[in-house]
């Protein structure tokens, strides 16, 4: 499979919920592979979820083992089918941007500490505790899934939206 | 296309912004960019404006005539060709949280350092706080550093200042991760 066009805002299926993946399916397959290629292939990006390459189904990659910011806590590449989040605590804040929503970031609070039920890449099923700058990339690509945006999450429009540097 | 600045300040009470916007949106202004808020009991709005046929701040100023009425100031700058566009401004940013007792000078002495050192402010924030027995200031500032001054150095000249000032000061970097 290949890197795929990322899709971008105003494209309405960044507005969409997405429906549950069949895992078996061939479908989700090539789905996985085509999110890990596009992900890889931009060079700065730690996630991608897949409404972003115009598919609306509940799936999303993620990896943080390679930016300064996920060193510490990471488990390499995820590849999250069917992700739900069961369980959260703490807070923390980042400037968030989105390969979806080029040109602006935004400040977005989230849970430092999440646990996150999913199906794996080899169809078996996985609840993985993640912390830190994981964390948050796991929220903000779960979100593409229920149709929102870090646009959705900023609290106060004057301190919290910058334009990209 | 022809920029403008306009400034818009008054008493504070529903209503300021659809009177504004509607004379905007019936004139046929684009608004590239804008902030609202309110200080004090004053509502501030600075656009910045653009009109396709429009070239004279004095005849944009006019069309805001009935808003001078209303008891609100309504200033118009003509912006020089480019003045629209936010620069580019490479470096490492910052925040510069300041926060004690109130005392005269706190806004000047911190931005002389940050002046005097090429650090350029991108937004600025202050508030009085407390009590009206023991008021505490608090400056919020976003700041791209210069390339040659690293979020070390800025946390020494912050320490120097904190010590100067007696007020609590805090530097810490923003990393802007793309998701």
């Amino acid at each position: 499979m290949a890197v795929q066009e990322i899709v971008v805002y105003p494209d309405p299926r960044l507005k969409q919920l997405c429906d549950p993946a069949n895992i078996t399916s061939e479908i989700t397959t090539n789905l996985v592979t085509d999110l890990i290629d596009t992900m890889y292939e931009s060079g700065h990006s730690v996630g991608i979820a897949a409404p972003q390459i115009g598919i609306c189904l509940r799936v999303a990659v993620v990896d943080v083992s390679n930016h300064k910011l996920g060193k510490k806590h990471n488990h390499e590449l995820m590849v999250l089918i069917n992700p739900e989040i069961i369980e959260s605590s703490g807070s923390k804040t980042m400037r968030e941007g989105c390969m979806s929503v080029p040109d602006y970031t935004g400040n977005v609070e989230r849970a430092r500490e999440i646990v996150v039920h999913f199906t794996d890449n080899e169809g078996h099923d996985q609840v993985v505790r993640c912390k830190g700058f994981e964390a948050v990339a796991i929220q903000h690509e779960l979100d593409h899934l229920d149709g929102l945006l870090f646009i959705d999450r900023v609290s106060n429009p004057g301190t919290d939206i910058f334009k990209r540097k | 296309m022809q920029h403008f600045a306009l400034t818009i300040i008054g008493r504070d009470r529903p209503g300021i912004v659809s009177d504004t916007a509607e004379i905007i949106y019936k004139l046929g202004c684009n608004v590239a960019d804008s902030s609202n808020n309110i200080l004090g009991g004053q509502f501030a709005m600075i656009l910045i404006l653009s009109h396709p046929q429009i070239t004279d701040a004095a005849q944009l100023t006019k069309e805001f005539s009935t808003l001078e009425e209303q008891g609100l100031s309504v200033f118009v700058r003509a912006l020089k060709p480019g003045g629209e566009q936010r620069p580019d401004l490479p470096g490492e940013l910052c925040m510069i949280s300041v926060y004690g007792s109130d005392k005269p000078g706190i806004v000047y002495q911190v931005a002389k350092v940050l002046s005097d050192n090429n650090i350029n402010i991108v937004d600025l924030n202050t508030k009085l706080i407390g009590t009206a027995e023991r008021p505490v200031y608090v400056m919020i500032c976003e700041t791209v550093l210069p390339a040659d001054l690293t979020v070390t150095s800025l946390k020494a000249l912050m320490d120097t200042l904190k010590q100067q000032l007696q007020v609590d000061i805090s530097v810490r970097t923003v990393t802007p991760v793309e998701l």
